[in-house]
């Protein structure tokens, strides 16, 4: 069994202190251990947790999944790695009445973030969930009046605020070299072509499939949902715009510090992979293939795009976000770093490469946790903060809203609001299954 | 047989294309054996072994598949004597004549959805015993008569694993290994009665490795953090020797050499998959190797030969004191997860598009 050190990320924590002013881990008070506390214990919420636990802050208390199967596993795997031996549950609800829970962690897929999280709140405990923050404009708003009025700490996993050559760029950006900058393309392009039904089958034992499908429709079980596929079903999760959007996104409302974007228009299809099917027999998935969407803000447009087929073998970069300024042009990237384009005749390109704790992964979860054990410990706000990733997971929210629609919106940033449009209004919530209840603001 | 060349590696002898699918190849009497699928149709292709001209190919309609990998068949044919026994993701069964491809009898495993068949489709090859075929379908496996096609016996339908039979022998028995999703399972193959079961979960139901049986003793791996086993086979309860984490392999089966064993740790996604070598009587790690990463691989005599999953071909001289690199080259480009296959001194290695390369490694004086 592994002994567990602070290792590598109090070098991080404190780098990312000192940008953000939040007071270094290595001055906090005590050693006391955080009863934490994972809802979703699958693939990306055990990242989340085996990070946790790494940090030192951490006593694994309690896994919550729908599957009997990913909780056997997952907390033999926690048992194993740290000698904890968490509690299991298939009902984040019968977890939080036994339960004294200081952190929880909310890795489920989109439609499940607002309730477990209000939960988790309302139960007293921190949350620290993943992005987006909730699956509609409403309920995501609930999840930030909960944080509110319990008084505790929300981090969200919008990571990118804090990757070391993300801080870096926005810094560039903010120095002027690349210019008065009038427009930010967003984007993730991939190859692919027609996408075929997936027969349904039976539930996996041990899988309470009603209990995964919880406020949303009760599909037939499918194997293109689970594992790892909910995120392109819009019943769970909101495509493309909403997992990688919301990043890139998030990286515009940073760089300029708008709160709403003013008219939201966003278009898209299935053109490639095909229409969507669910005819009881089998499923394809339903987010669109290709979707792109505009927004726009007072002194600049914000564009969005996203394909899953033709690749980018035409153009350096997949994903990311060009920012266009009279200078140049400047490009916010994952693996690739960033990069700055200048316009100037002979001027070099100016480049900074990307740092992660780990290159495999390329993500920056190890400061951002603790950030979020810093902003407990310090009472400042964690630099993911729920409000700013509320705003930031609108963005996409409004997008597939406009999308399901077909035309444009006008945003009423203060009000949460969209003007002269009540039929779009409504879809700002949504009616949850059976007798789960939407979250109203 | 030469394990280093000069810069561009081992010569080619010629290339095929079999269709998309993670089917390794097996040779016998100067033939290649080996499945893809094209257009939602699996291939069943005999190609000649010294020029890969394609001496037959046996088509039925299954879907490609494409499920968080590029999909197509991911269990390889079997040839015993005169013929080819084959099983497709779906559970369609296959028996071929070696000489011309023609379909002696099928089974569609699949129809009459009694069957649980496991996320990823049925990956485990078949494996002949006396009159038997045997088949990871089930939950500890499924025997087919290899005449005829017909049930000889079956075990409950629950989701099978993705790692093929192995068979051992012991106090005058003849028993198989097979995995399900949770547990690896000894059968007696003579009645399909199921002696004992050994519980083992892993994430996704991805047992995939087949296990390594020495005497009485069966060491057993699986990836997405896992780890590993000895177990001791008894009469009822088998005995968990060991369990440790040094080895935790995904897709990759492992080798035996001596008194170790040597695998790929850590998932194909995972921070930094390595070649390990693990003692197979105590679990603990000899050493690890960065430089070898994700990949499949076999021995030959006392060397390692690795295809990794960029296509790169690395040979060396792997002991419980360390690994010695002999030679690395790029063979194929692509994704490959699919061990090669020897035989010979000329080395069969695919993608999963379906590229297939034949290598000499045969030294040049011989």
């Amino acid at each position: 069994m592994k002994k567990h050190t602070r290792r590598s990320f109090i070098k991080t924590a404190s780098a990312a202190s000192l940008a953000f002013g939040a007071t270094p881990l290595l001055a906090a008070k005590t050693d006391r251990k955080y009863r934490t506390a994972l809802i979703g214990s699958g693939w990306w919420g055990m990242n989340i947790l085996r990070e946790a636990l790494a940090a030192g802050r951490s006593t694994a208390v309690a896994l919550a999944d729908p599957s009997s199967d990913a909780l056997e596993i997952s907390a033999e795997e926690i048992t194993d790695l740290s000698g904890d031996k968490p509690r299991t549950y298939q009902d984040y609800r019968e977890m939080f009445a036994r339960e004294k829970i200081d952190i929880a962690i909310v890795a489920t897929p989109d439609h499940w973030h607002a309730l477990t999280t209000i939960a988790a709140l309302d139960a007293g405990a921190h949350v620290f969930v993943e992005k987006p923050t909730g699956h509609t404009v409403k309920e995501s708003r609930a999840m930030v009046n909960a944080a509110r009025r319990n008084g505790k700490v929300v981090q969200v996993g919008l990571h990118r605020r804090i990757g070391p050559h993300h801080v870096s760029g926005m810094e560039f950006l903010r120095s002027g070299k690349v210019g008065d900058i009038g427009m930010v393309r967003c984007f993730v392009n991939y190859g692919g072509g027609v996408e075929k039904p997936t027969p349904n089958s039976r539930i996996p034992k041990g899988m309470d499939w009603e209990l995964y499908c919880g406020p949303s429709a009760l599909r037939p079980f499918n194997r293109r949902i689970h594992p790892g596929g909910w995120r392109n079903f819009m019943d769970y999760g909101n495509g493309t715009i909403g997992d990688w959007g919301v990043h890139w996104l998030d990286q515009v409302l940073w760089w300029s510090e708008e709160k709403h974007p003013k008219r939201v228009f966003s278009t898209g299809g299935r053109p490639v992979r095909g229409e969507a099917v669910n005819d009881g027999q089998a499923q394809t998935s339903d987010a669109p293939d290709s979707q792109a969407a505009t927004f726009e803000f007072e002194d600049f447009t914000c564009t969005w795009e996203n394909r899953r087929f033709g690749g980018h073998n035409s153009e350096k970069h997949n994903v990311g976000c060009y920012f266009y300024g009279s200078n140049g042009t400047f490009h916010m990237g994952w693996r690739d770093g960033w990069t700055f384009y200048p316009n100037k005749r002979g001027a070099k390109e100016v480049h900074a490469d990307p740092q992660f704790d780990n290159v495999k992964d390329g993500h920056n979860m190890t400061p951002l946790w603790a950030d979020f054990i810093s902003a407990i410990e310090s009472g400042k706000d964690p630099v993911c903060e729920i409000e700013a990733s509320h705003r930031s997971s609108v963005l996409p929210m409004l997008a597939n809203l406009s999308l399901k629609i077909g035309r444009s919106v006008e945003w009423d940033g203060e009000k949460e609001l969209i003007r002269h449009d009540p039929e779009a209004n409504k879809l700002l919530r949504r009616q949850y299954r059976g007798s789960w209840e939407y979250p109203e603001a | 047989m030469s394990f280093a060349w000069p810069a561009g590696g081992p010569k080619a002898l010629w290339n095929a294309a079999v269709g998309t699918g993670f089917s390794s190849l097996a040779i016998a009497d100067g033939r290649v054996f080996t499945m893809g699928n094209e257009g939602d149709r699996d291939f069943v292709r005999c190609l000649d072994a010294n020029t890969g001209k394609l001496i037959w190919k046996q088509g039925y309609d299954c879907p490609l598949d494409p499920n968080l990998f590029e999909g197509g068949p991911t269990s390889t044919p079997t040839v015993a004597g005169d013929r080819v026994y084959t099983i497709s993701r779906l559970g369609q069964v296959h028996c071929l004549g070696a000489a011309d491809g023609e379909i002696l009898w099928s089974r569609d495993l699949a129809a009459g959805d009694e069957l649980s068949s496991p996320g990823w489709g049925y990956a485990g090859s078949p494996v002949i015993h006396g009159k038997l075929v045997l088949l990871n379908v089930g939950e500890s496996g499924m025997a087919l008569d290899k005449a005829t096609g017909e049930t000889v016996w079956q075990s409950e339908p629950e989701e099978a694993g993705y790692s093929s039979p192995v068979v051992f022998q012991h106090a005058g028995r003849d028993l198989g290994v097979f995995s399900s999703g949770k547990y690896f399972s000894a059968v007696d193959l003579a009645s399909g009665e199921r002696v004992w079961s050994h519980r083992w979960l892993t994430r996704y139901g991805m047992n995939a490795c087949d296990p390594l049986i020495d005497g009485d003793l069966i060491f057993i791996t699986s990836g997405y953090g896992k780890g590993c086993a000895l177990v001791k086979h008894a009469a009822e309860e088998p005995e968990e020797l060991w369990k440790g984490k040094a080895l935790r392999s995904q897709l990759t089966v492992p080798v035996k050499l001596g008194g170790f064993v040597y695998g790929i740790d850590g998932d194909e996604n995972a921070r930094e998959p390595s070649l390990k070598c693990v003692s197979f009587a105590t679990g603990e790690e000899q050493w690890a190797e960065a430089g070898v990463g994700f990949g499949s691989l076999i021995a030959a005599g006392d060397k390692l030969i690795v295809l990794s999953a960029k296509g790169e071909l690395i040979t060396g001289q792997a002991t419980a004191q360390g690994w010695k690199e002999l030679g690395r080259a790029e063979v194929l480009k692509g994704k490959c997860w699919t061990p090669p296959a020897l035989a010979e001194g000329r080395l069969y290695c695919r993608n999963a598009f379906g590229d297939v390369v034949c290598l000499d490694l045969r030294s040049p004086r011989s």
